[in-house]
């Protein structure tokens, strides 16, 4: 009986961990993305359209917000791992100025392109209350899930959910140049 | 089973019996012509806000301090703010208003949802003599990515007047002119402050930057500060 009751108790304890490791992705019925309208840190101007054909990881963050912080290595990672594939990881700043950014990437280098919202009109046009979020888009620019909160993107749930939008394209488009 | 059913009749009651009226809060009195009535977020009262409250009263301003979650017994969490009994607050605005002072109340996050409950119960002309200053409000039923956001009803503040206190490194920051207007169409009297280079709960944080450090030590002079801009008398 005691032997039983260590068993459950262990079984629940492991239950518990393996539910507050899933990052919670929320599927959406595909529907055409907002539109994008941004610049990188070099002043260009970008659209969803310079990464059609690519299933994109849009993630919007700030330089301020903690949890931001401490999922960017792992899209940073998920980067290195995903090279060569048509996954393109694509962060946007809420509501920062690009030398609030430029000083934050001197100290965090990331590889994936990074995009500034100064003025929040993507944050309100993709009805972003909460930062992370993240939205996972199919290769015609539709969102198909989203995630509200961090994730540890280079694992588990988030890169099922990655390798699935990947899985879904043509053989002919699995590999980039 | 009989008994358990008894029981748990007298432990209600009991509940009820301490919260009738108006809920527990902590008074820094000052002899000074102001009275401030703080209300902690759902999380909780800080030491930093206690502070505030005596360097508030030290300056002469009167402060009664509710931690409505451990007042009622709620679970630190935003909904808990909204079982508040509004009756409960507006029997305590009233109150502060009958100590012939002039009563601003300071609500923080969801707080600010039985703040203004409990000012739509007041009648008209205690309301207008009232002054809500919001740190940050979370007014939203829901807000989900992709879709507009949707706010609770807080009754009718016609006459009010609310100043929303927001710090610009939040993610509600690009979202403040849709809460302003929303408070605006119950019909209160609205303005704005952005607070710059802090973020929500700032005197609370796990991680607090420097600046953040030095400003939830001057809290107080921060509220008399946007009082003494915004005029509310």
């Amino acid at each position: 009986m005691h032997v039983k009751r260590i068993v459950m108790g262990l079984a629940v304890g492991l239950l518990w961990i393996a539910g507050a490791g899933a990052a919670g992705f929320e599927t959406r019925a595909a529907s055409p993305a907002p539109e994008l309208k941004a610049h990188d840190l070099a002043g260009a101007s970008k659209t969803l359209a310079d990464y059609r054909g690519k299933v994109v990881l849009l993630n919007f963050w700030a330089t301020w917000c903690p949890p931001c912080q401490r999922e960017m290595p792992s899209l940073e990672r998920l980067r290195t791992k995903m090279a060569g594939r048509p996954l393109e990881i694509v962060a946007i700043s809420s509501a920062e100025t690009p030398d609030e950014v430029k000083t934050y990437l001197t100290k965090m280098k990331l590889g994936f392109p990074v995009l500034v919202d100064a003025d929040s009109s993507n944050t309100r046009r993709w009805k972003v209350f909460a930062l992370p979020t993240t939205f996972v888009l199919d290769a015609q620019g539709r969102v198909r899930h989203v995630l509200t909160g961090p994730a540890e993107w280079d694992e588990g749930e988030a890169l099922a959910v990655a390798e699935s939008m990947l899985a879904e394209l043509p053989a002919s488009a699995k590999q980039t140049k | 089973m009989r008994l358990f059913g008894c029981f748990l009749w007298g432990l209600w009651l009991c509940a009820c019996g301490a919260h009738a009226g108006m809920p527990d809060y902590q008074v820094f009195p000052a002899a000074g012509g102001r009275l401030l009535l703080w209300v902690a977020s759902e999380r909780g009262r800080t030491e930093p806000e206690l502070a505030a409250a005596r360097q508030l009263a030290a300056r002469g301003v009167e402060v009664w301090s509710l931690d409505p979650a451990n007042a009622y017994f709620l679970p630190q969490v935003p909904s808990s703010m909204d079982a508040l009994p509004a009756q409960d607050l507006a029997a305590w605005l009233r109150s502060a208003q009958a100590s012939g002072k002039q009563v601003v109340v300071f609500a923080v996050a969801r707080a600010a949802v039985p703040v203004l409950r409990a000012a739509a119960l007041l009648e008209a002309e205690r309301r207008s003599r009232l002054c809500v200053v919001l740190m940050h409000p979370n007014l939203y039923t829901t807000a989900e990515p992709l879709d507009e956001p949707a706010y609770l009803d807080l009754g009718d503040l016609s006459g009010l007047r609310v100043r929303v206190l927001q710090p610009r490194r939040s993610a509600a920051t690009p979202w403040l002119p849709g809460l302003l207007d929303q408070l605006a169409r119950h019909g209160a009297t609205v303005s704005d402050a952005i607070l710059e280079k802090l973020r929500e709960g700032y005197w609370a944080r796990e991680t607090p930057t420097d600046f953040e450090i030095a400003e939830s030590r001057r809290m107080d002079a921060m509220l008399l500060h946007q009082l003494d801009i915004w005029g509310c008398t």
